[in-house]
């Protein structure tokens, strides 16, 4: 009885030599994107907030992530992605030369 | 909780530390871990929706020991006149212990997914005939993802009845079945896939980790950008009443469904791969470029791999396969790929749409044996041909009801030509989900052993920038995934 039948997924890659600390390594680049995010995204944080059950507790997490957004965007941090999402809003407003811009 | 959210990358960020932390101390505990972390993950929905997934598990872990304890795992002594009757009453009990599991699960999966549309279909005819009664419909909530489940316990208890796979432990099969990142939308993992990767410890490689990383971003970009986009600003609105708008719409809206359900369903499956390969386990491949089939046979083999090899392995060899003659095989095609229609719901446009399919996939068989001359399509018309068929089908699948698609199609049919839903987005959106299938098939595993080699910080910027990306771009609110609701 084989227990193990062979199967191909896509995580499957070519083998190499290994290459040290995969954990390690792994963990590292989960932790900087987070960071990353937090600094630069902070407004999906703050909206996320805003969504969960009101009560004291996401009061206060929503002021701080309040906080947090407005000083990302003070020093520049949030700038891109709002400049990001602004270009994003254009795109989606763009029509053909022949349609007016109300059509649909 | 839905993949493409904050509240699920935090769930899976606890996951992740909990298991490569506690669970890493030992392989049982890990296990255990992982299994209260997907009755969580499927206790946000609704928490009666955990009982019935134990229970289910329950089922299919029991019937299988049974079976196991039954005896020998072939049919040897069944088809033997001389073996000893001992042994033919083993045979004939395991027989039947499969047979209680198969319907046992079939009526579990019938009850949520058929019993009212049963009823509402029943109550009409007994009018006619006068027998007229008050039906008692029951409003049944469906769980999500219960036919993936379902699908996952009854192919162990198979195959534990073919002796493809040994009885395994009931937190393994509990945790097969409930595993989060597969659990409401597949790829349908089989035991004899996942089973043997719960019994070792994980292992996480740089490769696996990169491909794990690069198929959650790039699932990522194709719900939130496109398949959303797509469905909030084209599809749903054309598809909600076909008659409003002009056969240029319908045109592209059909196209553009066929872009929406491929990122939507395909990034499910890249994103679950993904997430499970970062817990250190692997999942089988479920898309492979579909659009890009020169034939209907291709597409299947592209498509929803896990669920058209499941009904290959499970329902049409069952029902005989390729043996007999042509007409036994067509009408094994058609039968398989009806069912595979109201697998996904009990709607009419479910069932045409797998009519459809097994219509010509038996005209391509038929073709195949009594092909009168020598020569075969050119493939980019095959692979035209064939994308054409699939975004008809698609019509009948989106569609609300059966009149709704004809509507539709009706629509198409009275070219006005009038065309004032395209916009440069969508249209782009539309081509890049095309595109997608012309690409070098194997260019993002090349993509993920370069990155395998680039020291982490640039690999988590590059991962930020992309997330930032792809959060600036993505439609307010995420919708859920179309294939939770199968």
């Amino acid at each position: 009885m084989a227990d193990h039948h062979e199967f191909e997924s896509p995580v499957d890659l070519a083998s190499g030599e290994p290459l040290g600390h995969p954990l390690r390594w792994t963990t590292a680049i989960i932790a900087i994107t987070s960071l990353f995010l937090l600094a630069t995204n902070a407004i999906s944080l703050r909206e996320w907030i805003d969504e969960q059950t009101p009560g004291p507790r996401q009061a206060q997490l929503a002021a701080l992530a309040e906080r947090w957004d407005a000083f990302t965007l003070s020093i520049g941090l949030g700038l891109p992605r709002a400049v990001l999402h602004r270009e994003w809003k254009a795109a989606e407003a763009a029509r053909f030369g022949h349609q007016p811009a109300d059509q649909r | 909780m839905l993949f493409p959210t904050l509240t699920f990358g935090l769930f899976f960020l606890c996951v992740y530390v909990l298991v490569w932390t506690v669970g890493s101390r030992d392989n049982e505990w890990r296990k255990i871990l992982l299994l209260i972390a997907s009755w969580i993950f499927y206790g946000a929905w609704d928490w009666r929706f955990v009982a019935l997934l134990i229970g289910s598990a329950l089922i299919n872990w029991s019937l299988a020991r049974a079976i196991a304890s039954s005896g020998s795992t072939d049919d040897e002594h069944e088809r033997d006149e001389d073996a000893p009757s001992g042994e033919k009453t083993q045979a004939y009990r395991r027989k039947m212990l499969v047979a209680l599991g198969v319907a046992a699960n079939l009526l579990i999966l019938g009850f949520f997914k058929y019993y009212d549309f049963f009823l509402g279909e029943v109550a009409p005819l007994l009018t006619d005939v006068g027998f007229g009664r008050d039906l008692p419909l029951l409003q049944v909530v469906l769980p999500v993802g219960i036919s993936f489940f379902t699908f996952q316990g009854m192919s162990y208890m198979i195959d534990v009845y073919r002796g493809r796979v040994r009885p395994a432990s009931l937190l393994d099969i509990t945790l097969l079945m409930s595993f989060f990142p597969h659990l409401v939308a597949g790829p349908i993992v089989r035991a004899a896939h996942l089973v043997p990767q719960f019994q070792k410890v994980p292992k996480l490689d740089r490769g696996m980790a990169a491909m794990a990383l690069l198929l959650i971003i790039w699932g990522l970009f194709k719900k939130a950008v496109i398949a959303s986009e797509l469905a909030t600003q084209f599809v749903d609105p054309v598809f909600f009443d076909p008659s409003a708008y002009g056969s240029g719409d319908l045109i592209f809206a059909a196209y553009g469904y066929a872009v929406q359900i491929y990122c939507d369903f395909s990034a499910y499956s890249d994103m679950a791969i993904g997430l499970a390969a970062l817990l250190g386990y692997r999942f089988p491949r479920n898309f492979d470029q579909p659009y890009r089939a020169v034939s209907l046979q291709d597409f299947w083999r592209r498509w929803h791999i896990s669920l058209s090899s499941w009904l290959r392995d499970y329902l049409y060899i069952g029902l005989g396969g390729n043996r007999g003659g042509i007409l036994y095989i067509c009408r094994n095609l058609m039968i398989t790929m009806l069912l595979g229609g109201i697998w996904h719901g009990a709607k009419w446009t479910f069932l045409i749409w797998g009519g459809l399919h097994g219509l010509v996939l038996s005209l391509e068989r038929i073709w195949r044996e009594v092909k009168p001359w020598r020569w075969s399509l050119p493939r980019p018309i095959g692979l035209l041909i064939t994308f054409h068929i699939v975004v008809l089908g698609w019509i009948f699948f989106r569609a609300d009801s059966f009149d709704g698609a004809l509507d539709y199609l009706s629509g198409i049919a009275r070219w006005t030509g009038k065309a004032t839903m395209i916009t440069p987005l969508g249209l782009g959106l539309v081509l890049i989900g095309l595109a997608m299938h012309l690409g070098p098939p194997r260019l993002m595993p090349a993509l993920a052993i370069r990155l395998r080699r680039v020291p982490a910080p640039v690999v988590g910027l590059l991962a930020g920038v992309a997330i930032l990306l792809i959060d600036a771009m993505r439609f307010e609110g995420v919708a859920p995934f179309i294939y939770y609701q199968f």
